[in-house]
């Protein structure tokens, strides 16, 4: 069996077909990122670790759901209870759907305040935000699948939003739906959305993301610009020591990973709603209705302001913002590290306001909380708005010539 | 603008009227699902006493219903008309719903009012339609008007602080609650019956990952080793 191996040289045979090594040099071995990178960089990664899961676990799901209004929440309860781990292949699914938006959040949290989206990365985040978009798509149209309460509910609100739109809204929720309100029709092509297009979508997407980092090189700390192409004493090869690096963090965050899964699936309602254990009633409303943590910030947007039309466009402002944020930024430097004192006010402000609209929006409306939702919208939008001029008048400090520590 | 004012205090009124209501507080109860007798006490006392009315659509009953004797065509899913027109819900998954002590708060909590159809009430649920059962054996219970004095120290009121014993059922107070707790440990298997494999099989894993994450951590700083020193140079 060497023997004939060696005869036919596998990998010769291959190479003269495929440019297996030139992969291998261009994107592991001869690909330099900054010797510093530090906790927040493990967080890319773990996006790529968290959407194989989804890949994998989704898979075995959809082997044994059915899709339809009569069996969708009886075919759930039959992978929690009759499939030999079934209880542990969908929270595994569901614990994934939430720990992929708690490492999207971190790693595009990273990107702020390390300025990954200043020139020539520009690209790079417009891919990235597309891919949340993707993913808030996938997220939703696969949380309508357990055909529980919330889910049916959840998808009833979020579907009549196109019913803001003037003079064509009422049309194209109807086409959403494929029914007057959400129905068998709606869970079946939701279902086929979730499991086929938007997921072929989001790899393409991650993969073109990839495509774009390694053309540009990864940012740094210190937001200075270093050779991504040679060996230089600020840069390491990705492979061996950031494969290793990341495999140190994949470890860390599957031992979290899987204490949720084993030990608090439900996330004490955060991960799972209490009310989505039950069946799916379009006659009965429940006493209150809100998405999943993941969406709640733009949640909170929505509900702070009066008008639907008007809540609708600011929601999606505060989504569309992001998208616009390197032109936003003027600063000369990218990293907070080298920014004034303005621009770290402006991002505890960002920070406050974000996680401050997370949790109004898990909660029911009060007065009170509309007023905090409104300080904490316009912190939100302060950020991003005020950005061209905090970042342009304010003293930066110099940079380094070399990465440091 | 206004208008959206006065719906926001019509909220705020509804919300101050709802904390006049008194708060209830959801007794802890100390179940043990590895605990293989009280749950076939429990599923014994649901087959003869609860199945009467209530589905477990999840849990095969049917099994467990004939081995209990109870008769098929006599079986909830069976009949059609409900008293009131309200059907029973299923209870499969009423723990993962309520919380196992919410159901055990609830059980404890019926009290005779005879402003209602069925002339009992609920502390949890002040409008049930189901009938107090659970009084056969706890005993008739009746409320009792708030202590004044305890209201300004406490956030929430305990069932037992609401409610009196008035007349004494089949069962001793203490056996009620091992009863209770019997009922509510099969229920709350009834919803997660993956539940004991499932914490068990959770310390092997993360002791694994522990394991691992030695091995792999030693290795990443010999590769890293080299770095550090040219840093220092």
């Amino acid at each position: 069996m060497e023997n004939f191996l060696k005869k036919i040289n596998v990998i010769a045979w291959i190479e003269n077909r495929y440019p297996l090594r030139e992969f291998w040099y261009k994107h592991l071995t001869h690909y330099y990122a900054a010797r510093n990178f530090n906790f927040w960089y493990y967080f890319g990664s773990f996006s790529l670790l968290v959407l194989l899961n989804q890949i994998v676990t989704g898979i075995w799901l959809a082997m044994e759901y059915t899709p339809t209004g009569e069996e969708a929440f009886n075919s759930v309860q039959h992978i929690m209870r009759d499939v030999h781990y079934g209880w542990l292949i969908r929270f595994m699914h569901t614990t994934g759907a939430s720990a992929f938006f708690v490492v999207v959040y971190l790693h595009m949290y990273r990107a702020l305040i390390y300025g990954s989206y200043k020139f020539p990365r520009e690209l790079l985040w417009l891919i990235g935000m597309t891919i949340y978009i993707t993913l808030l798509a996938e997220a939703f149209t696969g949380y309508v699948l357990p055909w529980g309460q919330m889910s049916y509910w959840g998808a009833e609100v979020i579907t009549s939003f196109a019913s803001a739109i003037p003079f064509i809204g009422d049309d194209i929720e109807v086409w959403l739906r494929g029914d007057y309100s959400i129905s068998t029709v709606t869970l079946h092509r939701f279902f086929s959305l979730h499991v086929t297009a938007i997921p072929m979508v989001l790899l393409l997407l991650v993969f073109i993301h990839l495509v774009a980092l390694h053309y540009v090189g990864s940012n740094n700390p210190d937001g200075i610009d270093i050779d991504h192409e040679h060996q230089t004493p600020d840069d390491v090869p990705f492979q061996p020591y950031y494969t290793i690096k990341d495999l140190v963090g994949a470890v860390v965050f599957l031992i979290v990973f899987f204490s949720v899964i084993f030990f608090m699936p439900a996330m004490g309602g955060l991960f799972l709603e209490a009310e989505n254990f039950t069946p799916a009633n379009p006659l009965q409303t429940p006493p209150e209705i809100s998405p999943v943590w993941y969406m709640t910030p733009y949640y909170a947007i929505l509900r702070a302001i009066p008008n639907k039309l008007l809540g609708l466009i600011a929601m999606a402002s505060a989504i569309g913002l992001m998208f616009i944020l390197p032109w936003l930024d003027r600063s000369r430097v990218r990293s907070i590290r080298y920014k004034g004192m303005l621009s770290k006010i402006a991002i505890v402000v960002f920070v406050i306001s974000f996680i401050g609209l997370g949790y109004l929006g898990i909660h029911s409306v009060s007065p009170l909380r509309t007023t905090m939702a409104r300080v904490f919208a316009i912190g939100y939008f302060a950020f991003f708005l005020l950005m061209p001029f905090y970042t342009r008048y304010e003293k930066t400090k110099p940079l380094p010539e070399h990465i440091t520590k | 603008m206004k208008y959206f004012f006065i719906f926001l205090i019509f909220i705020f009124a509804n919300v101050s009227l709802a904390q006049e209501e008194i708060p209830i507080a959801l007794e802890k109860v100390q179940i043990n699902l590895s605990d293989t007798q009280s749950l076939s006490r429990g599923a014994k006392f649901f087959a003869t006493n609860c199945m009467v009315c209530h589905t477990l659509i999840y849990m095969r009953y049917n099994k467990i219903a004939e081995d209990a004797g109870v008769l098929y065509d006599k079986m909830p899913i069976n009949v059609k008309t409900w008293p009131n027109g309200v059907k029973p819900p299923d209870l499969s998954l009423e723990a993962s719903r309520r919380g196992s002590n919410w159901i055990y708060t609830y059980l404890h909590s019926f009290y005779i009012d005879k402003k209602r159809p069925n002339g009992v009430s609920n502390l949890l649920v002040p409008t049930t339609a189901m009938p107090g059962i659970p009084s056969i054996f706890q005993g008739q219970q009746i409320r009792v008007p708030i202590d004044q004095d305890k209201r300004i120290y406490l956030w929430k009121y305990q069932w037992y602080d609401l409610l009196a014993l008035q007349t004494p059922g089949t069962m001793t107070p203490e056996q009620f609650d091992a009863t209770m707790t019997d009922l509510v440990n099969f229920l709350t298997y009834a919803s997660e019956p993956y539940k004991v494999q499932q914490e068990r099989l959770g310390w092997w894993v993360i002791g694994f990952l522990l394991i691992l994450f030695i091995f792999v951590y030693l290795l990443k700083r010999e590769y890293w080793k080299d770095v550090e020193r040219s840093r220092l140079s």
